[in-house]
């Protein structure tokens, strides 16, 4: 071993007093801060740099991006029902993530827990509401949690790679919905494999008018605060982030750690459940073929750009809404594909995992 | 000194904001074994890295037969005729030793590989110096001593005329060291020059002629080895302290004869603490690493574990840690039967362990102070406060021990992985230490550390076997086994080999036990 790696301590400054504390604590702010802001400009000039290679005005683009969200009181709305799946996809895949597994099955989550929620919801049509919510956003994430238990459990007891497991199992989700969707619960005349309506009852009470927001937002506001709480405060929580930050010496200091990992995946599978409950409940009224839409890729990105912060993620997944909803508007306007934004996001999480490496580069002088 | 072979003058060598080196020179004679005598962190091998190439120091020059040198990798320094041989060797495992050697130098023709030349070679130069090496092992079937002679003959196929090696007796028992000190002999004899770089005092004088002492980056003396004696050499390297257990300490850290030393530092009680009876462990292939191992440990004792790396040290460690599973055989602590109990069990009834890999075992590294210090006891009671973990609690509690345990760092806040080796030990101490543990199980664990943190781990240990704690240490360290061990018990091939009371302990027994040698085997 080196003997750089153990350097005097008497030859480093010792610790500085109180009123030193302030400008480092700023600087570490700075340090955190400062590579999102980069690399979102950076994203938007390489993006805009596409978008005028392909002929079209990117200012007026990025103009439709940025402000559809906040110009109308439906392009609001829009973008908190956005956020909901995005984020909730995107504790699905950090939560597991915190222990140092892969959840790639978010969709496959979302969808068998709108399979849960729509069940109930068409099952028991009939009871009133405060009966028959509840018990479909509890079906939704129940649903979800057994789905990713599945694969929690073949990677406790075989080793069998989980994001093998989850990838697959978002194949199987896709035939189950279909499935019930055309067979079980159909409804002819969707012209698009749906299922029915769910009751009157199973449905999250809007809030204000044309259009009104779901609850399902002040569901998963309150849901914040509880994972922020249960990572930080709750011996779990510590546990599992114990396991993220070092698996060999979680197990040392007496974690179960396979046990944990199981775990971690069958939350991020719950929470990814009450997502699917949510957009039936809030958003379709029923379940119907595709309402995944790309929500697993998106809480993946905002998962990995959170980089294992949970008080980032909400903040993150929002502003992916914002460009989400202001891909259709910038199409319409600007006549650029709505794929534009993927690839801006694409870019975003690039310039950000490329900062990491800068960084390091830069504080080593 | 007329015509020296390296000159080093006024090297400065900087890391951020630290001063590794700080002015130091050096000059080595031709016909000479130099010692570099100093710490760990006192700035040896960074100056070595320095000549070898593998740093570009910020200030300095470097003379070799009176020329300057300019080295910028270690492939200019080969060059220049400088050899190093590190602590970790850089070895192809399934190549010969032939091939190993050959690797990297420029051999005939690109489509055929002739070795016989090079095998006649290695063979003289394996006789001139008695260096024993068969050119035709395979390298992984050879022990460290053996690997490490490869090594040698690598930097002397090469043509060195200055080899440095740096802290080469680690892990070789005293009878392989015996030997390379007479390889070193047989190279300044042939008009070679080597440096040794150690921190154990003993070694510089019986095979060095001349030795500079380093301490804190700097170059404290240079010293003709008849004018010299332990003593004087262990206060300059050290520094002269008049603490309760200094003996120890000296002898522990390799400055004094530790076989000598009468003075102990633990306090033996009459309860036994640990019985362990018959126990086997596996390792993670599913061979039997640790072999009807019996030990009884009383409340304060230590019992010290020498032993070369990887005669299944780790698994013993990890096995009375509650970490590994006892595929047979029992170990009761306090009287109570621990065996299949899950690792939290045996933290909660007293067991701690400090393991060898700091790193890798002992600390989340992305992870504050406060987090680490909780590490392992959040789910007692002391801790949670309503079911929560009280991190005010918490913070407060790992303030006083940054104080108690002298970490250096910027507040509880500060994340572990940023911290040097020793206040990584000093955290992983202060946990170990805050649940007054009833077994405390050390592995290496001042390997790496600067003086002043290996002064600290021994007072750690005096402190808790005050209180009655027992203390298995798990070392490499011969030295440091034999001061601080009420017990010395050689490991050999996951069996018991011999045991020393202290005060009787004669380290080549030892080291012969160690190897499989020794009489207490059967």
């Amino acid at each position: 071993m080196s003997d750089t790696l153990t350097a005097p301590p008497s030859a480093a400054s010792g610790p500085p007093a109180g009123p030193g504390q302030r400008p480092r604590r700023v600087v570490e702010a700075l340090w955190l801060v400062v590579p999102y802001i980069v690399s979102v400009v950076l994203a938007f000039v390489v993006g805009g740099l596409i978008i005028a290679a392909i002929g079209r005005d990117p200012f007026a683009a990025f103009e439709s991006v940025l402000t559809t969200s906040f110009n109308t009181r439906f392009g609001t709305i829009e973008t908190l029902h956005k956020w909901v799946p995005v984020l909730l996809c995107a504790y699905a895949f950090a939560i597991p993530l915190a222990t140092g597994k892969f959840n790639i099955g978010a969709e496959g989550q979302l969808l068998v827990g709108a399979t849960g929620g729509v069940a109930l919801g068409i099952l028991w049509s009939d009871l009133p509401m405060v009966l028959l919510l509840p018990c479909v956003l509890v079906a939704g994430a129940l649903s979800g949690a057994v789905w990713a238990g599945i694969a929690a459990f073949l990677m406790t007891k075989f080793q069998v790679n989980e994001i093998l497991s989850t990838v697959v199992l978002n194949f199987i989700s896709f035939q189950l919905i279909d499935y019930v969707a055309s067979h079980v619960w159909p409804d002819r005349g969707a012209g698009h494999p749906a299922t029915t309506p769910v009751g009157e009852g199973a449905l999250l009470p809007g809030i204000g008018q044309a259009p009104p927001m779901h609850t399902g937002v002040l569901l998963t506001v309150f849901l914040v605060i509880v994972i922020a709480v249960f990572m930080r405060r709750t011996s779990t929580g510590f546990e599992m982030r114990a396991v993220g930050a070092n698996l060999r010496a979680a197990q040392v200091h007496g974690i179960r750690t396979s046990r944990l990992a199981g775990a971690g995946l069958v939350v991020g599978g719950a929470v990814a459940g009450l997502a699917g409950a949510i957009e039936v409940a809030g958003v379709h009224g029923k379940m119907l073929e595709g309402m995944q839409s790309n929500f697993l890729i998106l809480g993946i990105i905002v998962g990995l750009m959170a980089r294992g912060s949970m008080l980032a993620l909400p903040f993150i997944a929002f502003g992916i809404a914002v460009l989400e909803v202001g891909a259709g508007s910038m199409q319409r306007t600007a006549q650029v594909p709505v794929e534009m934004v993927l690839i801006i996001e694409a870019l975003i999480l690039l310039f950000l995992l490329l900062s990491d490496i800068a960084r390091a580069k830069i504080r080593r002088h | 000194m007329e015509n020296p072979r390296l000159e080093m003058r006024g090297i400065v060598k900087t890391f951020g904001p630290v001063t590794a080196l700080d002015a130091v020179d050096l000059v080595v004679g031709r016909n000479e074994v130099h010692g570099l005598l100093g710490g760990n962190g006192a700035g040896k091998t960074t100056l070595m890295n320095v000549l070898y190439g593998l740093y570009r120091p910020n200030a300095g020059e470097v003379l070799l037969d009176g020329q300057p040198a300019s080295i910028g990798s270690p492939k200019d320094a080969i060059a220049a005729g400088v050899g190093m041989v590190h602590q970790t060797f850089l070895q192809v495992d399934n190549y010969t030793v032939t091939e190993n050697i050959v690797l990297g130098t420029d051999v005939p023709g690109p489509l055929r590989l002739d070795l016989s030349d090079a095998k006649a070679r290695i063979r003289e130069l394996s006789e001139r110096f008695g260096l024993t090496v068969d050119p035709d092992a395979v390298v992984e079937d050879l022990p460290v001593g053996v690997r490490q002679r490869v090594e040698i003959l690598k930097a002397l196929y090469r043509g060195a005329k200055l080899l440095i090696l740096d802290e080469p007796t680690t892990n070789l028992t005293p009878q392989e060291v015996d030997d390379l000190f007479g390889s070193m002999r047989a190279m300044v004899d042939d008009g070679m020059s080597v440096v040794l770089i150690t921190h154990k005092i003993r070694e510089t004088l019986s095979v060095c002629d001349r030795m500079t002492v380093m301490r804190d980056g700097r170059r404290v003396e240079t010293i003709e080895r008849a004018d010299t004696d332990a003593e004087h050499l262990a206060e300059k390297m050290v520094g002269s302290t008049t603490d309760p257990g200094a003996a120890v300490d000296a002898a522990a850290l390799g400055a004094v004869d530790a076989e000598k030393v009468e003075e102990i530092l633990s306090s033996v009680g009459t309860t036994t603490a640990v019985a362990v009876r018959d126990l086997v462990v596996v390792n993670d292939q599913g061979h039997e690493l640790i072999q009807g191992f019996e030990l009884e440990l009383r409340e304060g004792e230590i019992v010290g574990i020498a032993g070369v790396a990887g005669n299944g040290q780790v698994e013993l460690a990890e096995a009375l840690a509650g970490v590994r599973p006892l595929r047979s055989g029992s170990v009761e602590v306090s009287g109570r039967s621990m065996g299949g109990l899950a690792t939290s069990t045996w933290l909660h009834h007293g067991v701690a362990y400090v393991p060898e890999d700091r790193h890798r075992d002992g600390i989340l590294p992305t992870a504050s102070i406060t987090e680490n210090l909780v590490l392992g006891s959040q789910r007692s009671p002391q801790v949670r406060r309503r079911g929560l973990i009280d991190w005010g609690a918490a913070k407060q509690r790992a303030v006083d021990a940054i104080a108690e345990f002298s970490v250096r760092a910027n507040g509880p806040a500060t994340l572990v992985g940023d911290l040097s080796g020793g206040n990584i030990q000093r955290v992983i101490l202060a946990r170990a230490f805050a649940r007054q543990p009833r077994m405390l199980i050390l592995h290496n664990p001042t390997r790496g550390l600067d003086i002043g943190s290996t002064r600290f781990v021994y007072q750690q240990v005096r402190k808790a076997t005050a209180a009655g704690c027992a203390v298995l240490l798990i070392s490499e360290d011969l030295d440091e086994v034999i001061a601080l061990s009420d017990r010395v018990i050689a490991l050999y091939q996951g069996s018991r080999a011999g045991e020393w009371q202290h005060g009787s302990v004669d380290a080549y027994a030892v080291g012969r036990s160690m190897t499989g040698l020794g009489e207490a085997r059967v």
